[in-house]
């Protein structure tokens, strides 16, 4: 065995069994964009787009330090996002442009309560 | 494996905050499918509908159903999804439920090692430190250790089962009831039935306040 082995045994998930410090029996009520992030893994499951197996390799393709840094929700939503370039669903560049225009749009009005659809072709 | 923690870094909740960048990406994702017709525009909200409509006292509802009905206790342990569907409890999902009994041999404690799976149609979602390192990695290897940080003492002669959830296989600790309720009505049965009771880091118990009483 030598000192790299466990980054190939153990993926960044795989933490059952290792040492870890007390528990802390934190909770919080999610943010409206969390909920619509777990509405929308839950859609992408019922339409065979990303199903749960799929959604947990995706966050762990993250890699530790993304997944030490980001938030469950913003490891799920980055991870969505890897996962339909993947399946060539989305491109990065229309990801960005269309992040470009939500950003735009949220400086003079605000898109978390309301679901504007986007044009389609 | 590293030792950083996984804290989950919230940030306030500031109505006047700049959209952050996840949260406009999220938006930006579900736009693009709507757009592509690949999920209807509805989809997103029914569904947050449906997770607002979960809650552990469905999970509580099973569990005095089966304390009082040997009948359903038993079709419970044989297909837990199955008896919840009987009990009108849909399950928008494709997993499959395993019901853990506990008894006066075993007490039964659920994790997700790997992530954060757990019966959410029945208990909603979980709780922030189900889903962080400590629990995740110390619930398989220490269990006694993990649940007397919860105050759970369980004897030594009591044999402790951690299960592992899965994509497709979740589980759900039925507890023991508390001797002392025989006379107990169905809602004072569900109020002893926490979240906690059926994810196995604490024993159903008849609050303090209650034993002088009764």
């Amino acid at each position: 065995m030598t000192d790299t082995s466990a980054l190939l045994n153990r993926l960044a998930n795989d933490i059952g069994g290792a040492q870890a410090g007390p528990i802390e029996q934190v909770e919080h009520q999610l943010e409206p964009w969390e909920k619509r992030c777990h509405a929308l893994a839950d859609v992408l499951d019922f339409h065979k787009i990303i199903n749960t197996e799929e959604k947990r390799r995706g966050v762990e393709s993250l890699g530790e330090v993304a997944i030490g840094k980001l938030t469950y929700y913003e490891r799920w939503i980055a991870a969505f996002a890897n996962i339909l370039f993947q399946k060539a669903i989305l491109t990065p560049t229309e990801l960005a442009r269309q992040m470009d225009l939500v950003a735009a749009r949220s400086t003079s009005c605000d898109v978390r309560s309301d679901y504007p659809s986007v044009r389609s072709g | 494996m590293s030792t950083h923690t996984h804290d989950d870094h919230h940030r306030p909740v500031d109505a006047d905050a700049p959209v952050g960048y996840y949260e406009v990406m999220e938006t930006a994702v579900r736009e693009l499918l709507i757009g592509k017709q690949l999920i209807g525009p509805e989809e997103i909200r029914r569904q947050i509908e449906v997770l607002d409509s979960r809650t552990p006292a469905l999970g509580a509802q099973v569990v005095v159903k089966a304390w009082l009905d040997p009948k359903f206790r038993a079709r419970l342990l044989t297909d837990g999804r199955a008896a919840c569907e009987e009990l009108g409890i849909s399950f928008y999902d494709d997993t499959r439920l395993i019901v853990l009994e506990n008894t006066d041999k075993v007490h039964n404690l659920i994790v997700c090692t790997l992530c954060s799976c757990y019966p959410r149609p029945v208990l909603g979602l979980p709780p922030d430190w189900y889903k962080l390192k400590p629990f995740r990695a110390r619930a398989v290897i220490e269990p006694r250790a993990v649940l007397a940080e919860f105050g759970t003492h369980i004897p030594d002669d009591i044999e402790i089962r951690v299960s592992d959830s899965t994509a497709m296989v979740r589980y759900l600790v039925l507890p023991l009831r508390p001797e002392g309720t025989e006379a107990y009505t169905e809602a004072q049965l569900a109020a002893l039935v926490t979240r906690d009771t059926m994810i196995g880091v604490v024993q159903a118990t008849i609050p303090r306040t209650q034993r002088t009483s009764l």
